[in-house]
């Protein structure tokens, strides 16, 4: 059990690595990167660099125990073995389903993929192929979900100028609404 | 005769082997859902337990992988059966990546907003909505 934050957050970075290996696992390797890039390189040092500003007074309280709120942890319990049971109940279920609309078995979609690995062209040091996942989900991307594309850059932008705003402290805003000498003369 | 059964065994230990090393080249879509469920699982267990604000956070970054995990899970599921909108998964989890890091900037910005005026960042100090 991981009480410091900093410790919480460098497993989160182990753990947010290995979904990047299940990424390239199941053939998203943009995706894969996209993780790597966005997560690691930046919402986690993010994360980190504000444990670094804000967990100076929390030292006092970092020690005590995780588990000490007998109702949290009794709503949380009651919480996760309910999504274990649906869990369940739906794996039950689905895989016949999936396994009956599946008319391919895994080796006949392992030598698929091996004939369409042979199809790229091969890298500089010819030890591997390089994958095409890049181009095809760029494809999609704005062929289909242009708009949406489009959405996300304003949604981003909205994001950068919000945490902006609210991350600056009272004398930085009284700053920006004194009337530059400059300008008033 | 313990012999016969040791061979046996490791015959079978053997075919499980075999099994185990194909389907971890093969890994098939329950296998993708299960891990997702697992972390969605373990997300929503830190969100309820945790009192730090920014484990809190980071749990919440746990869930929306889990749910980019299905999305690709599904994404590989549909080119496998040669789907014409395989990709839509990934398409997908690139948006919500997009809005996970957008979340993680305004969430953190209001984190140090707080404690700058509240000069906490346990949950259950900051009680103000409290009635």
């Amino acid at each position: 059990m991981a009480r410091n934050a900093v410790h919480s957050a460098l497993f989160l970075i182990s753990s947010l690595v290995s979904v990047a290996a299940l990424f390239v696992l199941a053939r998203a390797e943009f995706i894969a990167g996209v993780q790597i890039l966005v997560y690691v390189g930046g919402v986690m040092v993010l994360f980190l660099f504000v444990i670094m500003l804000v967990n100076v007074g929390a030292e006092e309280r970092g020690a005590e125990e995780i588990f000490n709120n007998q109702r949290q942890v009794t709503a949380s319990l009651i919480f996760c073995l309910l999504l274990v049971g649906g869990m369940l109940y739906s794996i039950n279920i689905g895989y016949g389903g999936l396994q009956a609309r599946r008319k391919t078995t895994p080796e006949t979609v392992a030598a698929q993929e091996a004939i369409r690995d042979q199809a790229h062209a091969p890298s500089a040091t010819g030890s591997s192929r390089i994958t095409r996942d890049t181009e095809n989900v760029g494809n999609s991307l704005y062929r289909y979900a242009s708009l949406p594309f489009e959405i996300a850059s304003v949604l981003l932008l909205v994001a950068i100028i919000g945490s902006v705003m609210l991350a600056r402290t009272l004398k930085q805003e009284a700053a920006a609404d004194d009337v530059d000498p400059g300008v008033a003369e | 005769m313990l012999s016969f059964f040791n061979i046996l065994l490791l015959q079978e230990a053997e075919s499980r082997f075999a099994l185990m090393k194909q389907a971890a080249m093969n890994p098939d879509l329950s296998k993708f859902l299960v891990i997702g469920a697992l972390l969605f699982i373990i997300g929503v267990a830190g969100v309820l337990t945790r009192r730090n604000i920014i484990v809190i956070f980071m749990s919440i970054e746990l869930i929306l992988n889990a749910a980019n995990l299905n999305f690709i899970a599904f994404s590989r599921y549909l080119s496998e059966t040669n789907a014409d909108n395989a990709l839509a998964g990934q398409i997908f989890t690139v948006f919500v990546i997009v809005v996970a890091a957008a979340e993680a900037a305004i969430g953190l910005g209001i984190v140090i907003a707080l404690y700058r005026n509240k000069e906490t960042i346990w949950v259950d100090e900051i009680d103000l909505l409290k009635w």
